[in-house]
């Protein structure tokens, strides 16, 4: 029984070169992180801090939020809630209408990504242009993104090539990424100018002075939100933090974790609308307020989505972010998906060796192999643990129970390393299936111990 | 029930365990710090992908910018002493107006040795300044260089205008294959010019 997972993993790897380079390039990012979180010699401290901080602001949802929006409201910004995907998608929608906006510009959000903003506002006539390059150049792709900080990062630059050729006039042949990404710039700029009003996601909201700050290396959120007057800025609930103070924690690790670089080019705040402009501010549950009653997940609620976790993970790096069946991918995606809905992203929980690496490379201490690891402990409750595996164990259950059989079968052992290979590597073993079986000793331990072998 | 009730019920329901506000005193007093910021910071600039240059003493800017952008045609600046300045971002109306500008020369408050950001105070009617000039110079008083983000957060503000941002060097992108790119949207080029 295999899962949805390892069926499209096998897929992925069956382009060898690609799934090689895809495998390398990731871990040169991790190397990244490593470099830049060495460079500070308090980055263990930094971790307890941020996770600390995180499980104040997630403890204390209510009194923050309310504090926020007293402070975005004193700054002058229209202040939404949103319980749900739907309402989300209606209230951004309202504002676009009520301005008759037809052109419309964002920077990346993960949170729009969740709530499908972009086939709502299409399907209602209104056209969306994501102005991250790589989100551009998966939107003209009609894909999504397969990495959350590099969404674009399973796309080769011939295939940017032969899409900007079609799409911008590039040269035919040219696939230089400095001349690709230049021809972006050209032909978003005047997608910027022309726009009639711009969104962006937020990395963190302050309680304390109501501002939303987004980070970007672009420049593309920045460039969006000072051409159209009109400003809508969204955020998750989890995504505040208390003060500027706290802020600064957060900060120093995001894009070191994210990508290894000290900080990104831009890390805006957002505390006001622009002169004669207006800025709106929607706080949107779905689902979040829930993982607040569950004791052992609620750590999934500090994430800040750098993505270290991914790059780090010998799974996702080995079978790419198109493998799993949430839209966010890697670990935190295995843990965010068995949160939403555990009997529809179950398929995910196997995509794990038990490595542990991302739990000791995320920022904020999310314990994901641990949750993980719980999540496998639920599958038979939820009806979905591997039946060949529960036959195993059951059987091994049996033998470990009778000390006489166990030995008998470990005598017998040996006599499999002579069978045909048929045999052992059929549908019946799943420890056959892409690895080599070692063989079986020729004496057991016990043996080799009452013969007096073992010194 | 209005959904913020409904959220804020819902928040207040599946809280049930309350956790401290963490003293983070402890943290800023070992963070990162430098013997020598102005010099750290020039060795941060050149890894974030800008510059950092320092103005000698009376040196006058404009003859910094006549000498070290001869091709800017569009020069735009708020700042008085920027006499070359062909364009002043606070008299324009439309900021698509400022597109197509070669150069920007801004006011920087803050610089941060740790990781090469400026922090800006928007101090422009137009923002899009800051973004949308093909090159930037940042001035900033070389006194005012700190150690960390830290010890930033402490001294910013944002301003009558709502609006302030760190700028660490150059727009860029590693969007195609991984492969670093300078001048995605933003200015392709920094320059920090320590006054």
């Amino acid at each position: 029984m295999s899962t949805k997972h390892s069926k499209a993993a096998a897929e992925f790897l069956e382009n060898k070169k690609q799934a090689a380079w895809h495998d390398e390039t990731l871990w040169m990012v991790r190397e990244k992180r490593d470099q830049l979180s060495k460079k500070v010699p308090e980055w263990e401290e930094l971790r307890n801090m941020a996770c600390a901080t995180k499980l104040y602001s997630n403890s204390h949802l209510d009194e923050l939020l309310v504090e926020f929006e007293r402070n975005a409201r004193a700054n002058g910004a229209h202040v939404y809630w949103a319980k749900d995907a739907d309402e989300y998608c209606n209230i951004v929608y309202n504002i676009l209408n009520q301005h008759g906006v037809k052109h419309f510009i964002k920077s990346k959000s993960m949170l729009a990504e969740e709530c499908e903003l972009n086939p709502f506002l299409q399907n209602k006539g209104i056209e969306v242009v994501e102005s991250d390059l790589g989100e551009r150049i998966l939107q003209l792709m009609h894909l999504k993104p397969s990495h959350i900080v590099l969404p674009a990062i399973h796309i080769k630059r011939e295939q940017v090539g032969e899409l900007f050729e079609k799409e911008m006039g590039t040269e035919k042949g040219n696939y230089d990424p400095t001349y690709l990404t230049h021809a972006a710039r050209k032909n978003l700029r005047q997608r910027f100018i022309h726009a009639q009003a711009a969104m962006t996601g937020t990395n963190f909201a302050v309680a304390s002075t109501g501002e939303v700050v987004v980070c970007t290396n672009e420049g593309n959120a920045d460039m969006g939100t000072s051409q159209p007057k009109l400003q809508i800025a969204a955020f998750g609930i989890e995504k505040i933090v208390p003060d500027r103070e706290s802020l600064g924690v957060f900060i120093r690790m995001l894009a070191r974790s994210a990508t290894g670089q000290p900080v990104t080019t831009y890390t805006s705040h957002y505390r006001k609308p622009r002169e004669g402009g207006e800025l709106h501010i929607i706080i949107v549950d779905n689902g979040r307020s829930n993982i607040l009653a569950n004791p052992k997940h609620i750590k999934a609620l500090n994430c800040i989505r750098c993505g270290a976790c991914m790059n780090t993970c010998p799974v996702y790096r080995r079978s790419g972010g198109y493998s799993y069946t949430y839209f966010i991918p890697g670990p935190i995606g295995i843990n965010l998906g068995m949160l939403k809905a555990p009997l529809h992203y179950h398929d995910n929980v196997s995509a794990c060796s038990l490595c542990y690496s991302c739990s000791l490379v995320c920022p904020v201490k999310v314990d994901l192999a641990e949750q993980i690891y719980l999540w496998r402990q639920d599958l038979d409750k939820l009806g979905k643990a591997n039946c060949m595996k529960k036959v195993m164990s059951g059987g091994m259950k049996f033998m470990m129970n009778r000390p006489q059989v166990f030995n008998m079968a470990l005598s017998w052992a040996p006599q499999v390393n002579k069978m045909p290979r048929f045999l052992i590597y059929n549908g019946l073993n799943g420890w056959g299936k892409g690895r080599e079986m070692p063989n079986f000793a020729d004496e057991s331990f016990n043996e080799m111990w009452k013969k007096g072998k073992v010194k | 029930m209005s959904s913020r009730e409904d959220i804020l019920q819902n928040i207040r329901r599946a809280t049930y365990m309350k956790y401290e506000k963490p003293d983070l005193k402890p943290l800023e007093d070992v963070a990162l710090s430098y013997p020598d910021r102005l010099e750290q910071f020039f060795l941060v600039m050149k890894q974030v992908g800008g510059e950092a240059v320092l103005l000698a003493k009376r040196e006058d800017v404009n003859d910094f910018i006549s000498r070290n952008y001869p091709e800017a045609m569009r020069v735009a600046s708020n700042l008085e002493f920027v006499t070359c300045a062909t364009c002043n971002p606070d008299r324009v109306e439309d900021p698509s107006e400022l597109d197509g500008t070669d150069l920007a020369v801004i006011a920087g408050k803050i610089g941060v040795a740790e990781n090469g950001a400026v922090w800006i105070e928007q101090d422009v009617k137009q923002r899009a300044i800051y973004f949308i000039a093909e090159k930037l110079i940042i001035l900033l008083d070389r006194n005012h260089i700190v150690n960390n983000m830290h010890e930033a957060y402490k001294l910013i503000d944002t301003g009558k205008y709502g609006f302030g941002t760190f700028i660490s060097g150059p727009s860029k992108t590693a969007d195609i294959e991984q492969a670093l790119v300078m001048g995605a949207h933003g200015s392709r080029s920094v320059v920090v010019a320590l006054i």
